[in-house]
């Protein structure tokens, strides 16, 4: 979908269709969602701080999140996706890879299935969706970038090789901003340069993910689409206004996370049997500590001990904190063969002496 | 102040002794032993504030004193030394010693031995005697069925109830517990403690093969001595879950096979298990029970079928392999018995012949398989 969230606020409040929008915290700590395009034109993007964004486009409007709102439109998209395929593989609310190679309605041309699918979109939301249509995923994430807002971009096998040696080394799907800059270190600044390194030196400067690049520059990728992506870790994370600084605080904060997670577990019935707590200092210092139990937990009450726990045994690491996050992984449901370690009833309020 | 012993005897004491120290002591005195003259006896003390040992050996001195001595290159130095008498000398105004061996001289900086934590002396104590294989052989028993889980202190530790004619010691990690029961002990009282895990663990090390142990407690420590050995540890204070509620009454069903043979054969299947959960699955049908695991994330299975002897319902019923292994591993009997219920009940193992004097109760918690 296009500037998904921002396109909502804008169809559904007609004063903002054709204004920078932002979706939402323009406070100190918050953080650009969406942005409609109109904003993207000042280098407006998401996951920016809001004070940066305002600072590029003084004129930027923010609006709150709406995020019911957004899974509902969420839903009329992905059961269209489903009209015509079992094998959509959801990336985010506004954003799916569709296997149509067997599809429902027995269309032979991917260009086709992906116009349609906008089409149906569009009558059903008002909401315009760009597609990419390739013989691979990673193929199709990159087109799908080409021709945003509101257009379709087809890369056949015959078209791929020289595509992928013309397209700059930022654009390939998981090379981010450090990854480049490697990369440019190395004089790579397109698919063609990335192509001249042979898979071990690649293996050797970027570790594992390095076969990856090597594979997908020459239009090699058979992952296939999963339907149903298994869900690995349920958490929640709040950065503060203020820096947190006494321990109370923290305990505080980290009890409504606590909650806040513990509830999506009950909700989704999947359980973690590993705990995290994720602190970012005021310095911009990231820990994680972690605890593994041998079953789940299915007990808020532990699950917030376990994270005092996490959190004294390191309190000693740091001083202001801007950010806290609970995360539970290690699912019951991302390991569909294990059993659960029962325990006994213990009557832990009952006295034995 | 300056003695005489034999460095083969001294290394013995020490490493007794040296168990005590922790591993990242908090104050630096706590990585040293306390040595202590009194009238040609040396007394060495360790600690780390939860759980000391004070151990003591005859020398040749001239006068009374006392120094901390840094443990590791003392035993070091000790270790690398053949069997030979040795001389200490202490400078008692800056705590330097000077050691002499056949071989030449080994100057090292001890502390003031005043400064050493105070071991805690066994006051107002009540007193029961066990001989020292008995407790050996409840410690070996129970100690792997404890917890490492911080949140709930009393697990970590086992716990010792000392009746009039019999002491119960138990251990749970809450998955699975250990009961054993020792009927021939006289005590003047009746009372429980919980001792930490490390203590134990030292014990097990040091308790001599034969004679007795006096066994002293208060509300705070415990006190193991024997020969002329002494270790003090604080006691857990926590509550100790109501263990005797889980212990099921009314399991029906009723398995008999040989132990090596059922341990054996998990410790192939277990191999073939997933890797966190050493999930295995027993099908146990009146003549005989199948044992299989499976690690989806490798596609590996194995299967596994074993003669017994079952009087009950069929029942699939998972278990953690490592756990039964464990369990297995402690009991003697040439044959257990497994009194089960339903497949997310308890089990009990038991072993189908009972040596005199004593008794031993284990459970599981099965593993609630997912489908």
């Amino acid at each position: 979908m296009d500037a998904f969230y921002a396109s909502i606020e804008q169809r559904d409040h007609p004063e903002l269709r054709g204004k920078p929008v932002a979706v939402g915290g323009s406070g100190r700590r918050g953080v650009v969602a969406s942005a409609s395009y109109e904003a993207r034109k000042y280098g407006v993007r998401s996951a920016m701080p809001g004070v940066t964004a305002k600072r590029l486009c003084p004129g930027l409007i923010f609006t709150g999140r709406h995020h019911d709102l957004y899974a509902e439109e969420s839903k009329k998209i992905r059961s269209i996706f489903y009209e015509f395929s079992d094998l959509v593989e959801p990336l985010s609310l506004d954003e799916a890879y569709l296997d149509v190679t067997e599809n429902k309605k027995g269309i032979n041309s991917g260009t086709i299935i992906a116009n349609q699918i906008r089409k149906q979109i569009f009558e059903a939301t008002q909401l315009t969706a760009s597609a990419g249509v390739s013989f691979n995923k990673f193929l199709a994430k990159v087109a799908s970038d080409i021709n945003k807002p509101n257009g379709i971009k087809v890369i056949t096998p015959e078209e791929a090789i020289l595509f992928l040696e013309q397209l700059p080394i930022e654009k390939f799907m998981g090379i981010g901003k450090v990854t480049a800059k490697k990369m440019h270190d190395m004089r790579i600044f397109t698919g063609g340069d990335l192509k001249k390194y042979d898979e071990i030196v690649l293996v050797q400067r970027f570790g594992k993910v390095g076969r990856h690049y090597y594979k997908i520059v020459r239009a090699q990728d058979n992952r296939p689409v999963k339907p149903d992506r298994i869900r690995k870790s349920i958490g929640a994370e709040r950065t503060f206004l203020e820096d947190l600084e006494s321990m109370d605080s923290m305990k505080e904060k980290l009890d409504k996370i606590s909650e806040v997670v513990f509830n999506y577990m009950v909700k989704k019935d999947n359980y973690g049997r590993t705990v995290t707590l994720k602190i970012k200092t005021h310095d911009f210092k990231l820990i994680t500590r972690s605890k593994t139990f041998l079953s789940e937990v299915r007990d808020l009450g532990i699950l917030k001990e376990t994270i005092y726990e996490l959190l004294a045994n390191n309190f000693e690491v740091f001083e202001k904190v801007r950010l806290l996050g609970v995360t539970t992984s290690n699912l019951s449901k991302e390991h569909p063969g294990e059993g659960i370690q029962l325990e006994f009833d213990f009557d832990e309020k009952k006295d034995l002496d | 102040m300056k003695f005489s012993v034999s460095s083969n005897e001294l290394l013995k004491q020490l490493q007794i002794a040296g168990g005590a120290i922790g591993s990242s002591p908090v104050l630096p005195i706590l990585e040293d032993f306390l040595f202590k003259i009194e009238d040609n006896k040396l007394i060495i003390s360790a600690t780390d504030l939860e759980t000391s040992i004070t151990t003591q050996i005859d020398v040749m001195s001239d006068a009374n004193g006392i120094v901390a001595v840094p443990a590791r290159i003392l035993l070091d130095t000790l270790k690398a030394l053949p069997e030979q008498p040795i001389t200490f000398n202490v400078n008692d105004e800056n705590f330097g010693i000077e050691i002499t061996s056949a071989y030449g001289k080994y100057k090292l900086a001890g502390e003031n031995g005043q400064d050493f934590p105070n071991i805690p002396e066994p006051d107002g104590v009540d007193s029961v005697s066990l001989n020292a294989p008995t407790l050996t052989n409840a410690i070996a028993k129970t100690l792997f069925a404890t917890s490492n889980d911080e949140l709930r202190p009393a697990m970590t530790g086992v716990y010792f109830q000392v009746d009039f004619t019999k002491l119960i010691v138990v251990a749970t990690d809450a998955h699975k517990l250990v009961k054993y029961t020792f009927t021939d002990i006289t005590s003047e009282v009746s009372t429980t403690f919980i001792v930490p895990k490390k203590a134990l663990n030292l014990l097990k090390g040091a308790l001599p093969s034969g004679g007795d142990i006096k066994l002293s407690f208060n509300k705070a420590n415990a006190f193991f001595a024997f020969d002329d050995t002494t270790l003090v540890c604080r006691l857990i204070d926590s509550r100790y879950p109501d263990y005797n509620a889980v212990i099921p009454v009314d399991n029906p069903n009723l398995l008999t096979l040989p132990r090596t043979d059922f341990q054996n054969s998990l410790k192939r299947i277990a191999i073939y298990a997933n890797k966190t959960t050493n999930q295995v699955i027993l099908n146990i049908t009146p003549d005989s029970m199948t044992i299989s695991a499976q690690d989806l994330d490798f596609s590996n299975e194995a299967t596994e079928q074993l003669n017994c002897n079952y009087e009950g319902e069929p029942v699939t019923i998972g278990f953690n392999a490592k756990f039964l292994v464990e369990m297995l591993g402690v009991l003697e009997s040439d044959d257990i018995k497994m009194e089960l219920s339903t497949p997310t009940r308890a089990g009990i193992l038991l072993p189908a012949e009972e040596t005199d004097g004593e008794e031993i109760l284990m459970l599981v918690m099965p593993v609630m398989l997912s489908n």
